[in-house]
């Protein structure tokens, strides 16, 4: 009986992972058929598409999307980790206010988000901040609350008394952040930037209000170009973001990320 | 007259209306080992996080050699502290822990590692600067948070029930050698504690707290023999707490008197608590001797019982004996000297009247 369950649960890992996985496959093999229908015969499989990506079209959005998704990790990291260091360590007057205020901004749809950034950018005559300013601002505004809870959770576990330890020891406030706090919310902190990386390089909703001619991130270059094709090269661009982004998780694992706050901090 | 390390002059801690501690004050002297005891709740705990800093006291001063603490931050103290669940930060490797509070003083790494090296040596923990917390045991992190307080030789040590969480046989080791480190060291410790043995067992002196007052103070044996409350002798070791009605005689013997029948005993008071302040006599169960071991003091109480409980430990056997209907005597009588004692058997306990503590309230 119990042979068959364990069956059973295989059975069904599989095909959860399965579905998962298949569109990733789907977009994998059209990234390498010949034309836009999928071809399942290896011998008719090309790379041919991605070596058309090395033009000005795709490399452009691209290096802008990852100029925003990284300033836009950096900045709602550090606004993030002061937020919870206000909100959850030093829990500071109407921190339990604060805390769904800072996450308010989840509630609100990104179209939303977007129309009133426009509005309120057209309305203060700033109209010229669209584009890469206006995309940074608003992926922090998108992102924030993701990075700051993910730090705050941190922070709520932080053992307190090892704050008091170090100030037993002569550590100064500064001293007990950048010693005690910060090595101990790494973790968190890098799990929240890993985030809004993402999030930032792959939103459509809001970017399509924030970017202008010239200056346009991949995935609404990608949303453009589909209007009027089916190009298999579509599906390349979106392997090589997939790649891209599965890489940064990596690099950003190795600076002391996810597997750290698993495995239980030191390492 | 050596100097004072730490004193406190009437210092009170109130949160919200109620006062957690009261009008405590203490003078401890330079390499004296002083233990607060108490139950928990007593305000001991509290006493010892404003004597670091964390508290300020709501009135009252307290001094560190002799300068005003008031105000003064808790990482301007230089007070070293050995927490109850150690502290040890997680990230850190025993030799980083330890070398913590030298690194904050801005010392050279040259200093740093001889610090270390010399706290390691001290707590005997050579051979694990590499390890992490985690990977020790409890004694092992006990002893690595006591190597990191005294690392940056601190004027005076507080320690905040360090060994609660080690098992006994741990324990009953660490005490020896908390004691033998704090003598080499030449360091002030104040020791926190709601265990009697350890407090008796280190200390030169001992506070002992109850709802946030010191009840008694002295050295350790004076504390156990002349208790001077029933709380105290309740509290520290086991004791026969009888009520006092009323009081005769005069001057240091007096002849005490329980009422309701019961019988009356000769006292002799030498533990300061005058005739109209006695509410209770405490009588400690080893103080118990059997009838025919009267030594002629020229004055004895003599009483007659029935054996209602015999309990034998070995080296002891447990008595509770019925003198009359209304008192019930626990002694601890060698076992040697009480074979027979069986449950309704007749037999004569005497009390020497100096083994008699008197107790205020």
């Amino acid at each position: 009986m119990n042979h068959v369950l364990s069956i059973g649960y295989r059975l069904a890992l599989c095909a959860i992972l399965l579905f998962i996985a298949l569109p990733i496959f789907v977009v994998v093999l059209a990234s390498v058929s010949p034309t836009a229908a999928v071809s399942l015969q290896p011998s008719e499989w090309t790379f041919a598409w991605y070596g058309k990506l090395w033009v000005a079209r795709w490399i452009d959005p691209f290096y802008l999307s990852v100029k925003v998704a990284a300033l836009v990790a950096v900045l709602s990291g550090a606004l993030g980790f002061l937020a919870a260091y206000a909100v959850a360590y030093e829990k500071c007057p109407g921190h339990n206010f604060v805390m769904p205020f800072l996450l308010s901004p989840l509630s609100v749809p990104q179209i939303v988000k977007g129309v009133a950034i426009v509005l309120f950018l057209s309305s203060a005559g700033l109209y010229q901040l669209l584009g890469w300013p206006g995309l940074i601002a608003g992926h922090v505004v998108l992102t924030l609350p993701f990075t700051t809870r993910m730090i705050a959770t941190s922070m709520f576990n932080f053992n307190h008394s090892l704050d008091r330890a170090a100030r037993n020891l002569g550590a100064s406030r500064w001293q007990r952040v950048r010693f005690v706090l910060f090595p101990l919310v790494k973790p968190g902190l890098f799990s929240g930037m890993t985030l809004a990386f993402i999030i930032s390089f792959n939103d459509v909703p809001l970017s399509l209000f924030l970017v202008r001619p010239g200056q346009t991130t991949l995935p609404i270059t990608v949303i453009n170009f589909f209007e009027y094709s089916l190009d298999p090269i579509l599906a390349a661009v979106n392997v090589s973001s997939l790649i891209f982004i599965l890489a940064a998780i990596v690099a950003f694992e190795k600076l002391g990320g996810f597997s750290a706050q698993i495995h239980g901090g030191s390492k | 007259m050596s100097a004072i390390d730490i004193e406190l002059v009437a210092v009170n801690k109130s949160y919200s209306g109620s006062r957690i501690v009261r009008d405590v004050n203490l003078a401890i002297p330079k390499g004296e080992f002083v233990s607060i005891l108490g139950p928990s709740g007593c305000g001991k705990t509290t006493t010892l996080n404003m004597i670091a800093g964390f508290l300020e006291p709501t009135s009252g001063t307290i001094r560190i050699r002799g300068r005003d603490q008031t105000g003064v931050l808790p990482e301007k103290r230089n007070i070293g502290l050995v927490f109850q669940n150690y502290a040890l930060f997680p990230h850190m490797t025993v030799a980083e822990n330890v070398g913590f509070g030298l690194r904050m003083q801005g010392r050279s790494r040259q200093e740093i590692a001889d610090g270390v090296g010399r706290a390691l040596k001290s707590a005997r923990l050579e051979g694990y600067e590499a390890r992490y917390p985690k990977e020790l045991s409890g004694g092992q992190q006990q002893r690595v948070a006591l190597a990191r307080a005294i690392a940056p030789r601190p004027s005076v040590l507080l320690l905040d029930e360090p060994l609660s969480n080690l098992d006994l046989k741990l324990r009953e080791a660490m005490r020896i050698e908390l004691k033998e480190i704090q003598q080499q060291l030449g360091m002030t410790f104040l020791y926190v504690t709601h265990d009697q043995e350890e407090a008796m067992a280190m200390s030169d002196r001992v506070v002992v707290m109850s709802e946030g007052i010191v009840a008694q103070e002295g050295p350790p044996v004076d504390i156990y023999q002349r208790p001077n409350t029933s709380f105290v002798a309740d509290f520290i070791g086991r004791s026969n707490i009888l009520p006092v009605a009323s009081v005769g005689g005069e001057g240091q013997l007096v002849r005490l008197n329980m009422g309701d029948g019961r019988p009356s005993l000769l006292a002799e008071s030498r533990n300061g608590v005058s005739c109209d302040q006695i509410r209770y006599c405490c009588i400690r169960p080893e103080a118990i001797q059997l009838g025919d071991e009267i030594s002629a003091h020229g004055h004895a109480n003599v009483l007659d019982g029935t054996i209602a409980k015999a309990v034998n430990l070995g080296a002891y056997i447990d008595l509770w004996v019925s003198v009359g209907a209304q008192l019930t005597l626990k002694a601890s009588i060698a076992s040697i000297r009480a074979q027979d004692a069986a449950p309704g058997a007749r037999i004569r306990l005497s009390v020497a009247p100096e083994r008699i503590q008197v107790l205020a309230a």
